[in-house]
């Protein structure tokens, strides 16, 4: 199996629909061991929505602010495994004023929460699993990223803290590629998460997509992204780092309409 | 009212903290206060205690408490001793 005795940390799971949660389902029928985490008021639904999972999950809690929170999960997996072969980063927020509003008055206290939950996460995250990570051999962190090199309708200082993700991605790549860790995003095609339920005007990225992505794409299938994110995680793409996977039915790299 | 009603009722006023003078069948989940948050974990708590699923895309159609109770009810949901 592709992650046969894998352990991963798999941080995003809400709802079933949640692309996180396609991760953690894929990653157990590939044999892996898998722990969750959950935050705040989501804490609770992430422990029932564990119930659905093929076997049983832990849930931890992680604020990914708190860098004690993330100290507390990098003990408890210590304790647990010793190591850790996977991460994965399924983790932004961002303030209603700062996605589908009006993007010149977004105040800097907005986009300042959105930056540090969507951005800075990924660094935070990394440091605190690094040494699991290293303990592993190097293993994998993967993040979920939306394309981020052009400017959308309605996402706005998401797409900021997106290009800001692809960017921490290259640095944490770079920082710890020594210790042999692979650091890669993939960049989904709009999925009908709770978080795209968060941006007003959402439907306009379907759009797009029913349009412009030659192979097609279903707004309701996260499986897709779900497997890249797998790939990654796997022994299979061993010279792969600070990249970004498009899994987008090849939308990102049309220059227009195809149908 | 009925007792998928009464249960509805009783998971907003126990679980979320609704005000029962405030629950009403034409309430809508905004007038409670209630976001897309709680409206998941109320069609998990519903699921529990009723033993029918909402999915995410039957959740996001429900505004008030009469939609909610239709579909449970259109779902065969169970009330323990009725």
């Amino acid at each position: 199996m592709l992650l046969e005795g894998k352990r991963l940390l798999v941080t995003g799971v809400l709802t079933e629909a949640s692309i996180a949660f396609a991760v953690a389902r894929l990653a157990q029928e590939q044999g892996a061991e898998v722990v969750l985490t959950g935050f705040g008021r989501g804490l609770s639904i992430t422990q029932r929505v564990a119930q659905r999972l093929p076997k049983p999950v832990d849930v931890l809690e992680l604020d990914i602010t708190d860098a004690a929170q993330i100290e507390t999960v990098a003990a408890t997996l210590d304790e647990r495994w010793g190591a850790l072969d996977g991460v994965v980063h399924a983790i932004g927020f961002a303030p209603s004023s700062a996605i589908g509003g009006d993007f010149l008055a977004t105040p800097w206290e907005d986009v300042a929460t959105a930056v540090q939950v969507s951005t800075y996460s990924l660094a935070s995250l990394a440091k605190g699993m690094a040494d699991l990570l290293r303990k592993a051999g190097g293993g994998a962190i993967v993040g979920l990223d939306f394309d981020a090199t052009v400017a959308w309708p309605a996402y706005d200082w998401m797409g900021v803290a997106k290009a800001g993700l692809e960017s921490a991605c290259r640095y944490v790549a770079r920082d710890l590629g020594e210790q042999q860790t692979r650091v890669n995003l993939v960049a989904a095609g709009p999925l009908r998460t709770m978080a795209a339920k968060q941006i007003a005007g959402f439907s306009e990225f379907e759009d797009v997509w029913a349009k412009r992505a030659p192979l097609g794409w279903d707004v309701t299938n996260t499986e897709p992204v779900a497997r890249v994110v797998c790939a990654l995680l796997s022994d299979w793409m061993p010279a792969v780092t600070g990249e970004i996977v498009h899994a987008d039915g090849g939308a990102h790299a049309m220059g227009g309409n195809v149908r | 009212m009925s007792a998928v009603y009464d249960k509805v009722a009783e998971l907003l006023s126990d679980k979320f903290g609704v005000p029962s003078e405030e629950i009403s069948p034409e309430a809508t989940f905004e007038d409670l206060d209630l976001d897309s948050l709680d409206l998941v974990e109320f069609a998990l708590a519903a699921e529990e205690e009723m033993g029918v699923r909402i999915s995410d895309e039957e959740a996001e159609q429900l505004k008030t408490l009469q939609d909610t109770v239709t579909l449970l009810e259109s779902k065969g949901a169970k009330v323990g001793g009725s």
